[in-house]
């Protein structure tokens, strides 16, 4: 149970780069926040910096209302799960379960009675004496979370905790994470690059990039609302199509027109348009695959060839290459398409997102 | 056909090659053990035999060589001397050792790279050129001719430091992150996490510092003077062969030899598992 607010941190190491850049970030009691970005955006900087692993170049962290900057991991009460378990080699099951109140001189009894209810909770009873060598990943997994849910920590950490597991054994983790969340109410920061796991596991969301925090939401805004290009890229798989396109007026009506066709501009997207005087400019558009459809010639916004075509059992992923580019269609429709076929495509008006193509901040979702 | 005959050459070859290396290991091997045997069939000569060319085993065993050393000499006095202060010199080193490699191989600062390369720079310094400042500040602390000065001027070892670690940075950093989010503090951290997973490094250590400290000979003979704080190879000489070139007993000299390496030898064979894996740079983690 802990209130975590990050004012204006930074990240310099002593060759100058910035790992972080003045973030800023408030993390209410109970949240389940993840922090999501590619490889070196900061991501895991910035819970290392929160856990205490990391000093601080700049910048203030508070938790709970106290500066804790200057304040050595051990006296921060968060715990915290590491992307390769670190669990220690030298101890069993119990002890590595144990360290912790072991260290806060926590009585013997009371200690065996907290580490039989956690190594219960987690499935671990008879696993107990085992050393973390003879325990496969998914063990290993349980015994980290085990060691930082014994000491009721006001916070828990976890750097890409399921990165190491296959994708089954991912799934299945996954689940017992949010459900661990649910019992444990308390505040998460959940650290990951798979989008999966921080939409599903999220109740807010921090998407980052080179340093610099991108867009702060829950998952479903995250989802619709993306706030520029890269949110709107990097949330959602297959990512989203991006095409040009040029603001057209046409008989007191705004288009989009592609090279191949023209995309009727939405009533509530047009007014935004025109507030921001784009008629007549080219913008950046982005179309999830799932709102490309099939359609006839006439009424099409791109021609193209079939390129791949991928079966996923109750849905198809269609590649097509168009005169604006690579198209990817998400369709319920499976019937196959053979490669070279050619294909007509539209899409749901009402989900195009327009973007600044100097800027890329979005213009309209 | 050439299947066979190559089946045949490389038998021979293999053949050659094993009995080449026996040859080898076994020469090196006479050539390593002769000084030692050769002791030990000495202490139990009479004086004359030992300068013998022609003897190689005692006509009759001499045990009362033995009996001399152990009961009618100051051996087994400076034995002690050398053993308890080898274990407190040893104890030091080890605690000021692991502390400074933890610092090199864990902590972030900024002068950590300088630190290290001071540190291997002492490791160069002639042991011979730091006697006489070794030897002033001794004086000044008032602490010449005494144990307190043998000790203190031993407290810090760099070969123990690099050796550790050596040993430390096979230890993936995070567990010691674990720890510390555990709450543990550096000290808990390098003592239950970090020891415990590097221990035949801290073995092969002090094995080595045990048996180097319990030898030694030039400097605690530069700062001692009296007996009572002689250290056993300064007893040893004092015993025997001082102020003397002529009639020496070797035969007494060879017993008291074999009984002082007594202690090391046990030790060696309660800690040689552990010894060989610290020096392969072996560390028990795998994976």
């Amino acid at each position: 149970m802990a209130e975590i607010i990050l004012k204006s941190i930074t990240k310099e190491y002593e060759n100058g780069f910035q790992a972080v850049k003045g973030i800023n970030l408030e993390i209410k009691d109970n949240e389940f926040v993840i922090l999501v970005g590619p490889s070196g955006c900061g991501k895991s900087t910035t819970l290392r910096m929160i856990a205490g692993l990391e000093d601080i170049s700049d910048g203030e962290l508070f938790i709970d209302g106290e500066k804790v900057n200057d304040v050595a991991p051990q006296n921060r009460d968060i715990a915290m799960v590491f992307q390769n378990y670190a669990l220690y080699p030298h101890m069993t099951v119990y002890q590595n379960i144990a360290y912790s109140l072991k260290i806060k001189k926590v009585p013997k009894d009371e200690i065996d009675k907290r580490v039989k209810e956690v190594a219960a909770s987690l499935g671990l009873e008879d696993l107990l004496d085992r050393r973390p060598g003879q325990l496969s990943g998914g063990q290993k997994q349980r015994v980290a979370m085990g060691r930082a849910i014994i000491r009721k920590p006001k916070a828990f950490l976890m750097d890409e905790p399921l990165s190491n597991l296959d994708a089954k054994l991912r799934g299945q983790m996954r689940v017992e994470i949010a459900d661990l969340y649910q019992r444990l109410n308390t505040t998460f920061i959940y650290v990951t690059h798979d989008q999966t796991e921080a939409m599903t596991l999220g109740t807010k969301i921090v998407v980052m990039k080179d340093g610099e925090i991108q867009q702060i939401d829950n998952p479903t805004n995250l989802f619709n609302y993306p706030e520029n290009k890269f949110v709107a890229g990097f949330i959602g798989t297959p990512t989203m199509n991006f095409f040009d396109a040029t603001i057209v007026e046409e008989n007191g009506n705004l288009y989009l027109e592609t090279q191949d066709g023209k995309i009727t501009v939405t009533e509530a997207k047009e007014t935004k348009l025109r507030e921001g005087n784009w008629v007549g400019k080219k913008v950046v558009v982005g179309i999830r695959p799932e709102h490309v459809m099939l359609d006839d010639e006439a009424h099409c916004a791109f021609k193209g060839e079939v390129n791949v075509f991928e079966l996923l059992g109750s849905n198809a992923i269609v590649y097509i290459d168009t005169a604006e580019g690579r198209i990817v269609m998400n369709t319920p429709h499976v019937k196959k398409h053979e490669h070279g076929e050619k294909i007509y495509l539209s899409v749901l008006e009402e989900k195009l997102h327009i973007f600044d193509p100097e800027t890329e901040r979005t213009i309209t979702n | 056909m050439n299947t066979r005959y190559s089946d045949k050459r490389s038998l021979s070859v293999r053949i050659l090659s094993i009995i080449g290396k026996v040859l080898i290991l076994g020469v090196t091997s006479m050539f390593t053990a002769f000084p030692f045997v050769w002791m030990v069939l000495s202490m139990l000569k009479t004086k004359t035999e030992v300068m013998n060319p022609n003897s190689f085993f005692p006509a009759v065993p001499q045990w009362s060589n033995i009996t001399k050393v152990l009961f009618d000499s100051n051996i087994p006095k400076y034995m002690w001397n050398s053993t308890w202060v080898s274990i407190v010199i040893v104890a030091i080193q080890i605690v000021t050792g692991a502390m400074l490699a933890y610092a090199l191989v864990f902590l972030k600062f900024r002068t950590n790279k300088i630190l290290f390369t001071i540190v291997m720079a002492t490791y160069m310094l002639p042991v011979a050129a730091t006697y006489i400042p070794s030897y002033i500040i001794l004086a000044n602390w008032n602490m010449l001719d005494s144990f307190r000065g043998i000790i203190i001027s031993s407290t810090v070892s760099i070969f123990g430091i690099f050796l550790l670690r050596q040993g430390f940075m096979q230890i993936p950093k995070g567990l010691v992150e674990a720890a510390r989010m555990d709450g543990a503090t550096h000290w808990r951290a390098l003592w239950e996490v970090v020891c415990p997973m590097t221990k035949s490094s801290f073995i092969t250590f002090g094995l080595m510092n045990f048996i180097s400290t319990y030898n030694n000979y030039m400097w605690p003979s530069l700062i001692t003077k009296t007996k009572d704080v002689y250290l056993v190879s300064q007893g040893l000489r004092s015993e025997f062969l001082a102020n003397t070139a002529v009639n020496i007993d070797w035969a007494l000299v060879m017993a008291s030899s074999a009984v002082v390496i007594v202690p090391l030898l046990v030790l060696f064979a309660f800690t040689q598992k552990w010894f060989i894996n610290g020096i392969g740079g072996e560390t028990g983690i795998k994976g």
